[in-house]
């Protein structure tokens, strides 16, 4: 459809002008800034071209990788359950109950809650001392656990929280699938003598696996670049146990102030989320979209 | 479906226990901000006591925290009020406009939505800094458009699309401009949408930490960032801070409620077309 006089460009400038001047162009000048030093005890001597030496020294850091590691195993954990719950949950949602409506809302609203509130509650409940958790353990006799305090333990606690923060919202992608699923197949199936565990494995699942990509995608983004809720839960320790690469980075560019440093670990973050959305696409995605 | 008495019984267990698990959190930090201050440490933790608004008063009347507030909701509301004015031509052309590069322009509308937040902001300091930017309400303000834009051109383009193309047909037809039709036909209809996008753009301002955290200091600090100096604090006062969380909690909750919906049809749209 066209009008006589329209002047597109017009009506798409001041958002994508607006768009390109909070995040293009910020974007591109992190390029510009990961290739030169820029430390606050230097800058004011020039920011000189170092080529790919921020690179290179981020590539041999072992804190870097220490970071990537971490965060892609809690990524790979907290996805993994979020999925198997979240799609459980929308099993479960899908059944016809009194109140569902009512019920859907309350599931959803931790989903909402600011990320460094999350944080606070969790600080709360998980506190050794006078923590919730840890006196329901007692009472049934258990030993009290250090949830953030222990090194080994703290990545686990994060991942119960986002568990805790995210299933919902996974279920309600996935509710939105399964209501798009046609009952009859499945129905023939049980006429046909299938159990309802072979009909919802063999049937149900292979038709939401759009919706399932989808919320791998999204919950993917969101898990990798975690940095709130690490922030003001355990702020990246014990002896940077839970540093997930967003904290790592801003520790680099506002404890070190090495912002060109920060920078080029800015783009190698930005490589291997896109190199890990990648290989879902290739998993789960191919015939999805 | 029929189901068996038992497989009824099991569906709502298993509901209540959901309900459970995910609401005690949420509720444990009500009551924590009801307790009298001797309370919050007690061990094992108290479950009945007589609620008191002492915490409330200590963090509404003795500290600065109703100021970051007052932050909070100016930041987010220009962010929000400005984001709608320029995303609803955008979304308007993309809905009903020939526009060459249709589809890269939708894709670079979620692009912002995708990038984590610390690849952005550090370029921002950086720009900031050397320009005297920095801890100001309406910089954090015009950062925030990365949230509130890309989200309103989406839902709002959305919209538009659902609405009778007749109506600008007519219109076309009748002489009228682009921006006449704009203003006279598709505004009144698209309300619903507006409120849509303004509750999710509300909400993620509301929300956002680190852009707050790195781009302000003491005068523009937001709440979010006013509760995290709360909990690194030498003393820990737990009840303030339950106090604190809640009062930045409820609208959210409220705004949760009205926008659920919208939020997850955006998300399953978004990526799926």
């Amino acid at each position: 459809m066209r009008g006589p006089r329209d002047r597109t460009w017009a009506f798409l400038l001041p958002a994508y002008g607006a768009i390109l001047a909070v995040v293009g162009i910020p974007v591109a000048y992190s390029l510009y800034l990961s290739f030169h030093r820029w430390k606050l005890t230097t800058f004011q001597a020039g920011v000189p071209f170092v080529g790919l030496d921020n690179y290179i020294q981020a590539v041999g850091d072992d804190g870097f990788w220490h970071s990537l590691e971490l965060t892609i195993g809690f990524m790979v954990v907290a996805l993994v359950v979020e999925l198997v719950l979240g799609i459980g949950l929308a099993v479960l949602l899908e059944q016809v109950f009194r109140g569902r409506r009512a019920v859907l809302i309350l599931l959803l609203l931790p989903m909402f809650v600011t990320n460094v509130v999350i944080g606070l509650i969790w600080r709360i409940l998980l506190s050794y001392d006078f923590g919730l958790l840890n006196w329901l353990l007692s009472v049934l006799g258990l030993p009290k656990v250090a949830w953030l305090g222990d090194p080994g333990l703290a990545l686990w606690s994060l991942v119960i929280v986002d568990v805790w923060n995210t299933t919902a919202f996974v279920a309600l992608l996935v509710l939105a699938g399964l209501a798009a699923v046609p009952d009859e197949p499945r129905q023939a199936a049980r006429v046909d003598g299938a159990s309802a565990w072979q009909t919802f494995r063999l049937i149900t699942l292979p038709l939401l696996k759009p919706v399932i990509f989808v919320a791998v995608v999204w919950r993917t983004i969101d898990l990798f670049r975690i940095f709130d809720v690490v922030y003001s839960l355990t702020g990246g320790g014990p002896y940077n146990a839970t540093e997930t690469i967003s904290v790592y980075a801003y520790n680099q560019g506002f404890a070190s102030f090495n912002l060109g440093f920060a920078s080029a670990i800015s783009y190698l973050i930005i490589l291997a989320l896109a190199f890990i959305l990648a290989i879902e696409y290739r998993l789960l995605g191919r015939r999805a979209t | 479906m029929r189901r068996s008495k038992r497989a009824t019984a099991t569906v709502y267990l298993l509901v209540v226990l959901a309900v459970l698990l995910f609401m005690f959190p949420i509720a444990w930090l009500f009551l924590t901000s009801l307790k009298p201050s001797t309370l919050t440490f007690a061990y094992p933790p108290v479950l009945v006591f007589e609620p008191t608004l002492q915490s409330y008063q200590e963090v509404l009347g003795q500290s600065d925290f109703p100021r970051y507030l007052l932050n909070s909701i100016i930041v987010g509301v220009l962010a929000t009020v400005v984001a709608l004015a320029i995303a609803l031509p955008a979304g308007y052309a993309l809905a009903r406009m020939r526009v060459r590069g249709r589809g890269v322009l939708r894709a670079a509308a979620l692009i912002p939505q995708m990038l984590p937040a610390i690849v952005v902001v550090i370029p921002l300091y950086m720009i900031f800094r050397s320009n005297g930017l920095l801890d100001n309400q309406l910089s954090l303000a015009f950062t925030y458009l990365a949230l509130t834009v890309p989200i309103s051109v989406w839902i709002l383009s959305r919209f538009i699309e659902d609405l009778p193309v007749e109506l600008d047909e007519a219109a076309l037809v009748d002489g009228a401009s682009r921006l006449q039709i704009l203003v006279k036909v598709v505004l009144p209809l698209v309300r619903p949408g507006l409120a849509a996008a303004a509750v999710l753009c509300l909400l993620y301002t509301w929300n956002e930490f680190l852009y707050a955290l790195i781009l302000t200091g003491r005068d523009a600090k937001t709440a979010p960032v006013a509760i995290v100096g709360f909990m690194t604090n030498k003393e820990i006062y737990w009840g303030r801070m339950a106090a604190a969380g809640t009062v930045v909690l409820v609208p959210v909750l409220a705004f949760g409620i009205v926008a659920h919906r919208h939020l997850v049809r955006g998300l399953v749209s978004g990526s799926g077309r």
